[in-house]
């Protein structure tokens, strides 16, 4: 996905236990903080009409 | 009709006086071949071509149309109610296209401007189109024109013939559309008398240098289904991957699929381009696909274009002899060489496979 | 390689005398210059028929799918490659081929060829290695290591990877190839580069489909573009669906692509499709040292897992 231009960053993986409660708090706030500061996402939006 | 004489310091300048009055197209070169694009204010069309790589079809007849709108918005008082699309049907003049492509739409208006149905957006968008068509000075090895109804200079469907004389053009009006954009361009000089001679020995050395052909003489006569049950159809597909490259590159297929899409509360409904050789096409909501195999989808391009469309409309095959299926076909099947299979088939004779 | 023919044919007409096969599956003389058509040969005198030479692109193994005959089929190196993964995948039984292997050197590229020039393009003969061109009123003696398809210019796999019998001796695999440089190139653009680069690679796209029917490994019995219960996919020509499209079936291509180069063959406009294959090709030879097709031994990366698989993207 990166290669073909999503920002670093905007597409986040992740192996989390169920058992792991805090790890999954940890990397959500971490992929909100990532993604916020990448700001609104402009690719992939499909237009609204096409012509 | 009158033959007006466009010297060629003159043609930009003519092409400047319309571009207001009309939407233009023509053929512009992308970085490996040339296709029909908008002209930009200014743009002329670059004529220093032989054909383009897609048909200009998509001029009059969009691969994606909007048909309607709606909004689903039950705040709004027509909420579900399909509305017409805003469409632009004001006057666009095609300068450049091909006689074959400009006799395609003939071809094609058969279908979309019959007796019982008439398919307003291509109707409204063919008459709000003036073609100007550049007569073909230099046919292709692939192009067989003249024995697929049409001509390196056949006037059909065009409103403006347009020669290449080297030192000028020669612009024939045939309808009064026609003559009425030679009009707006400040094309007025009357040619002399020797124009319309010259055009006719320019015709013909373009006609003598069509190389190639087809024989269509005996498909009407052909029994429909001892054609569909011929066994070099198995030959004939065995090759196809049915992808949709002849289809979409074809000037007189025509079919299509409608869609809606939603966005959020509102959505539209539209049509695009579809393929007689995708499985798609066909398929039932039962699962069912009456052309489950691409033997049957193969078969059905060419029966329809060589016998269901000649059987119905009795006035030719369904193809301009354009050559473009034939050029760009990834695994080169030749619709060439489907039509004299089928015109020479013989049920009785034919325990052999092919040729 | 044009010397390769009688031998092609030779075999083709033995297996067929023998009934060790039930049919061939090669090429016969395309009408068109610079193409062949891929074609099926089931008694022995019509192997004359069959050809070869620098126009045989087309990967034969897409002609495999799902057969149920005895066939013999004729295979340069990338199609061995994609019938080794297609009996990997179950597509086709080993049993039921006689793989005729065909040491390649190489298909030439008739956009380039036909964009070198601006008159039509008429008549294309082989030398050797020279490649004649002729038009009206000019003829052309070309190098035809200068007229590969871009793929087969990097290939390191010209031999057939697995083979019963063989058309000719074994050529020499190409040395010090630098195979990913243009995969290289895309990335080391910003973010908003890549995107522009793929959007103007895609702004001729037709969706005609052609990339993925030539491709072998696309034999899926719906595509997920053609799916209708639920549609994942929008059918205009709206430029995410588009590319929805191109880098899906990238995906799902991934460890399985050889490179063969039928995509970007097949394309009439002309797209380089492999711009998305070959990063994925790339990432599996790297991540994984796998290339795909050369043993029917070994599981392909994406099927197998091992402990020290690469995860460094798993936060």
């Amino acid at each position: 996905m990166e290669h073909m231009g999503v920002e670093p960053g905007r597409l986040n993986f992740s192996w989390i236990s169920s058992a792991e409660s805090s790890k999954f708090v940890d990397v959500v706030k971490g992929v909100t903080e990532t993604v916020k500061a990448l700001g609104p996402n402009n690719n992939f939006k499909k237009a609204a009409k096409v012509a | 009709m009158k033959v007006i004489k466009i010297e060629k310091k003159d043609w930009a300048g003519g092409i400047g006086k319309i571009q207001d009055g009309y939407r233009l197209f023509g053929p512009v070169r992308g970085e490996n071949f040339h296709d029909f694009k908008a002209l930009e204010k200014g743009e002329s069309p670059d004529l220093n071509f032989q054909n383009t790589r897609l048909s200009p079809k998509s001029v009059v007849y969009p691969q994606t149309e909007v048909l309607f709108e709606y909004s689903l918005d039950e705040k709004e008082v027509d909420h579900h109610v399909m509305k017409d699309a805003v469409k632009d049907y004001s006057p666009k003049a095609v300068l450049g296209i091909r006689p074959c492509d400009a006799a395609a739409f003939l071809l094609v208006k058969r279908n979309f401007d019959a007796p019982d149905y008439k398919d307003p957006y291509w109707l409204k968008s063919y008459d709000a189109t003036t073609f100007i068509g550049a007569a073909c000075n230099n046919p292709c090895s692939t192009c067989f024109c003249t024995t697929a109804g049409s001509g390196p200079f056949c006037e059909e469907g065009l409103d403006i013939l347009l020669v290449d004389a080297t030192d000028c053009y020669y612009a024939k009006a045939i309808t009064a559309k026609g003559e009425n954009l030679l009009k707006n361009a400040g094309w007025n000089t009357e040619a002399d008398g020797g124009a319309a001679e010259k055009i006719e020995t320019l015709k013909k050395e373009a006609e003598a240098k069509i190389s190639s052909s087809v024989a269509s003489n005996q498909l009407k006569s052909k029994s429909t289904n001892e054609l569909y049950e011929a066994s070099f159809w198995e030959d004939v597909s065995f090759a196809c991957i049915n992808c949709g490259t002849c289809t979409y590159l074809c000037p007189t297929c025509w079919c299509f699929d409608i869609q809606d899409e939603n966005s959020g509360s509102s959505g539209i409904r539209m049509r695009n381009w579809d393929s007689c050789m995708f499985p798609l096409f066909t398929i039932h909501g039962t699962g069912h696909n009456p052309r489950g195999t691409k033997l049957h989808r193969v078969r059905q391009r060419f029966m329809h274009k060589l016998k269901y469309y000649v059987d119905k409309y009795d006035n030719g095959i369904q193809c301009v002899g354009c050559g473009r299926c034939v050029r760009a076909c990834p695994v080169n099947i030749d619709i060439r060489r489907v039509c004299d299979m089928m015109n020479s088939y013989d049920s009785k004779a034919c325990a052999c496979s092919e040729k | 390689m044009l010397g390769y023919i009688d031998k092609i044919k030779e075999i083709s007409k033995r297996l067929l005398d023998e009934g060790k096969v039930d049919m061939i599956i090669g090429f016969k003389k395309g009408t068109m210059p610079m193409m062949n058509e891929p074609c099926f040969v089931k008694t022995p005198d019509e192997a004359s028929k069959l050809v070869w030479d620098s126009n045989c692109g087309i990967n034969l193994a897409n002609y495999l799918t799902d057969r149920k005959e005895k066939i013999g089929v004729i295979a340069k190196g990338c199609d061995s490659r994609n019938i080794v993964t297609h009996i990997i995948e179950n597509k086709i039984k080993r049993e039921n081929l006689v793989i005729i292997g065909v040491p390649c050197k190489g298909m030439i590229d008739r956009r380039k060829i036909s964009a070198m020039f601006d008159a039509e393009v008429r008549q294309v003969s082989e030398e050797g290695d020279a490649i004649i061109v002729k038009g009206n009123g000019f003829e052309e003696k070309l190098k035809k290591s200068d007229l590969l398809q871009d793929n087969c210019s990097t290939c390191i796999h010209r031999n057939p990877a697995l083979y019963d019998e063989l058309a000719a001796p074994l050529v020499e695999e190409q040395k010090d190839i630098d195979k990913y440089a243009d995969v290289r190139k895309i990335e080391t653009m910003q973010p908003s580069e890549k995107w522009d680069y793929f959007d103007n690679l895609l702004s001729g796209c037709l969706r005609c489909y052609a990339c993925r029917n030539a491709c072998p490994l696309c034999y899926c019995p719906t595509c997920f573009v053609d799916e209708a219960n639920p549609q994942w996919v929008g059918k205009s020509q709206d430029e995410t669906d588009i590319r929805t499209f191109h880098f899906l079936r990238a995906y799902h291509c991934a460890g399985r692509c050889t490179d063969c180069g039928a995509c970007e063959r097949a394309c009439p406009v002309g797209i380089n499709v492999r711009a998305f294959t070959k990063k994925l090709e790339k990432d599996c030879f790297e991540m994984f040292g796998w290339e795909a097709g050369i043993s029917i031994e070994k599981r392909p990366p994406l099927d197998t897992f091992k402990p020290d698989d690469p995860g460094k993207f798993i936060k």
